[in-house]
């Protein structure tokens, strides 16, 4: 809007009485909320409902057999039932080392990878690219190429036979299977905060660079005073996304372990997926998910705070 | 979402958090769906078809067990002009789930085949209809032996048209190379793994997936040392448990078998490295198409005590079919037909449930079926077992493999694992 339009507003409203200014702002809101509805309308079907019915199934008797039927309330025995079989103690410890390691990797993969792109050469577009395919790549189709390059006969332990050695058991020990099905998560989910970081770093002005050239900056200066400072608020919102994308740890878990051996891989979501839908007590299984909902819950608030005393400092 | 590096707005500071916290607000939600779609079944059910067209639910992704879905629908529309069968492929872990999820919104399909040992947690959900009305008038229901039907409450659910289970296969030009004939006694297993491992080969595979194929995978070992799930011994699984960890510590089966499911330890088998595999009768197309040596059955050596579960897929009417006469005649034309039967026999190698299918030529002639069909009488069991509660058939399938699969990885000592397995079944067997 111009100036001059601006202007004309204003030599046309002075006439115009305070009563029917607020009527038109309070229609005007009116209509825009009218706009929200058919989003809210989709977010209460699709989030609210469903976790409201998660929370009421998690404190309820639900089986195969009375899922069409009433659920009777037996308060929090369905979370006391999972502690006492020792899986969710279990269960929680894998996700949290899980979470660690996925989250670690994946913001200092990310940023190092965001780093080493920054230039605007074919050869990065190429790689870029090549990180958006695999980053778009179903976890199913993922899982089942790491499965097979993990395996005994599998390309890295191919590798090893060339040199001598055995095969090393990344899936099927209990020490190592955890770690494994982490480390490729951890891989999946570089070239998501790969492109992040380096949106954020190209939006480093030109100048900065050259100054601090002129000051004798090395590149690692540069890495660390510069980009780093740069992408910090980026690796904030990056680390909790992250720390989400861990926490649901159940399609790589699925297809490269089903949660073994025995029980060494059973994570919140996959313990939750075990209990629901193939024990059949949905109950159980709901107890497990809201535990881990609460979980990102808390890490969320902790999270919100520390970044508004931050600001407000 | 503003991920660049903006510098520095004194009059935006006041917003940031809020954004902040709108983002912290989306990824909580965000995170909450995810966990919630991680653990809900992905739905999906189809409508039951108009009078005129059938629908069929199946987990098959093997050819061989494809195309005896195929033959039967060109079977059955070949004999009932304008019928369409419709073949709709489900995968085998969501095949429950969306028959529940289908039952829940009263639809569903006319005809589902399904993994037998399902049979009461699918009765229970309401997902099947009963078909004793059918069942009671078929002139050849006196064919079919007690093990294949399924009942809950004294009402039948569903009927196999055949059965599966397992054997050892072996690998001719491996044991006539080792000097060792094909094992009849577990001794005589263990002594030929050992030549062969001498040899430089492998011993044998089987699945170890912690799941309801590990279980039933484990089931003959743990009853050649004495196992019986209606009254279970902590000294007997442990004595099971500790002679397949052996064949780990021995190097006669990998730890890797853990990863594995049923399909995997036979396409290593038929790569031809592998003297053994204990796996099941469906595997002769594969066998067939695959394995570039020579190769047999024998039935699993188990000694006097050893039983095999009875497996296979069980065949009924979708609760909410609107086709159900249909859906009957199909299960009569086909599945419960000595035609049928034989068509399954043919195309992948299924044992037909009909006494009278049994005696034929096709299964007594065949040395690669002969030794499952004698497998069936001799020390065929229940799948799942009689004395375990509908209610705890999953759970106690998902405790057995995930029992199994703890001493195969070495997460679990043979006995310690045989305890906690004990303790379980002691709770699932006295549940109501």
């Amino acid at each position: 809007m111009t100036t001059a339009q601006r202007s004309h507003h204003r030599t046309a409203r002075p006439g115009s009485s305070p009563a029917p200014l607020a009527r038109r702002r309070r229609r005007s809101l009116d209509a825009r909320l009218l706009y929200v509805l058919p989003a809210a309308a989709v977010l209460a079907v699709l989030a609210a409902f469903p976790l409201v019915q998660l929370v009421r199934m998690s404190v309820s008797a639900v089986t195969s057999a009375t899922l069409s039927t009433n659920w009777a309330f037996v308060g929090l025995s369905n979370f006391v039932k999972s502690w006492q079989q020792g899986d969710t103690p279990a269960a929680l410890l894998n996700t949290l080392v899980f979470v660690v390691i996925v989250t670690a990797l994946g913001l200092v993969g990310g940023f190092a990878a965001a780093v080493a792109l920054r230039a605007n050469t074919k050869a990065s577009a190429i790689l870029l690219g090549l990180m958006v395919f695999v980053w778009a790549l179903p976890p199913v189709v993922n899982g089942s190429v790491w499965k097979f390059l993990l395996g005994d006969n599998g390309l890295f332990n191919s590798v090893f036979h060339l040199f001598g050695a055995s095969s090393f058991p990344f899936l099927y020990d209990t020490r190592f299977a955890l770690l494994s099905v982490a480390l490729v998560n951890s891989w999946a989910i570089i070239p998501f905060n790969a492109l992040v970081f380096r949106a954020a770093i190209l939006g480093i002005p030109e100048e900065v660079y050259e100054a601090a050239q002129l000051d004798g900056a090395s590149p690692w200066q540069e890495i660390r005073h510069i980009m780093m400072a740069a992408v910090r608020p980026t690796t904030l919102v990056l680390a909790v996304l992250t720390i989400v994308y861990a926490f649901r740890s159940f399609d790589f878990i699925y297809v490269m372990t089903y949660g073994g051996p025995g029980k060494a891989t059973n994570t919140l979501p996959f313990l939750g997926y075990l209990q629901a839908f193939v024990r059949y007590d949905f109950g159980l299984g709901s107890s497990t998910a809201i535990i881990a909902v609460l979980f990102v819950i808390v890490l969320a608030v902790v999270y919100a705070r520390s970044v508004r005393k931050e600001e407000l400092d | 979402m503003a991920f660049t590096a903006e510098p520095h707005q004194p009059g935006r500071r006041r917003r940031r958090p809020r954004l902040r916290l709108a983002l912290v607000a989306g990824a909580v939600a965000a995170t909450a769906g995810l966990i919630l779609s991680g653990c809900s079944g992905s739905g999906g059910s189809s409508t039951a078809g108009g009078s005129n067209t059938l629908t069929v639910w199946h987990y098959f992704s093997d050819p061989n067990q494809v195309k005896v879905m195929t033959d039967f629908a060109a079977l059955f529309e070949k004999d009932n002009a304008g019928v369409t069968v419709k073949n709709v492929y489900v995968p085998y872990d969501q095949m429950d789930q969306k028959l529940i999820a289908s039952a829940g919104a009263k639809t569903g399909p006319d005809v589902v085949v399904f993994n037998g040992a399902d049979a009461s947690n699918l009765a229970l959900s309401g997902t099947l209809a009963p078909m004793d009305s059918q069942w009671s008038s078929f002139a050849d229901k006196g064919q079919f032996p007690s093990s294949v039907i399924h009942k809950l409450n004294g009402k039948t659910y569903a009927v196999q048209g055949y059965v599966n289970l397992l054997g050892l296969w072996y690998n001719k030009d491996i044991l006539d190379a080792a000097g060792v004939t094909p094992p009849t006694t577990l001794d005589q297993l263990d002594s030929a793994m050992a030549k062969v491992k001498a040899a430089g080969k492998s011993g044998i595979t089987l699945s170890g997936l912690p799941n309801s194929q590990g279980e039933w995978q484990a089931y003959p070992w743990l009853t050649a040392a004495g196992f019986d799930l209606a009254k279970p011994s902590t000294s007997a699984l442990t004595a099971g448990f500790s002679r397949v960890a052996g064949w780990v510590d021995k190097g006669y089966l990998s730890k890797e078998s853990t990863t594995w499911d049923q399909t995997v330890p036979f396409q290593k088998f038929a790569a031809g490295d592998v003297a053994f595999a204990e796996n099941g009768n469906w595997q002769i197309g594969t066998a067939k198409s695959t394995a570039k040596f020579h190769y047999g059955v024998v039935p699993l050596p188990l000694g006097s005590k050893g039983k095999v579960y009875l497996g296979g897929e069980g065949e009924g009417i979708g609760a909410f079919s609107k086709n159900k006469d249909l859906a009957w005649k199909y299960l009569q034309a086909t599945y419960y037909s000595s035609k049928g039967q034989l068509i399954a026999l043919k195309d992948s190698g299924t044992i037909p449930a009909r006494a009278d299918t049994a005696a034929d030529s096709a299964v007594t002639g065949d040395p690669l079926i002969k030794p499952f069909a004698e497998s069936v009488s001799k020390m065929g069991a229940n799948y799942p077992g009689t004395k375990v509660p509908p209610a705890s058939v999953a759970n106690q399938q998902l405790a057995g493999g995930q029992a199994w699969s703890s001493v195969l990885g070495g997460s679990q000592s043979p006995s310690a694992a045989a305890a906690a397995y004990k303790q379980q079944l002691d709770q699932l067997l006295s549940a109501k």
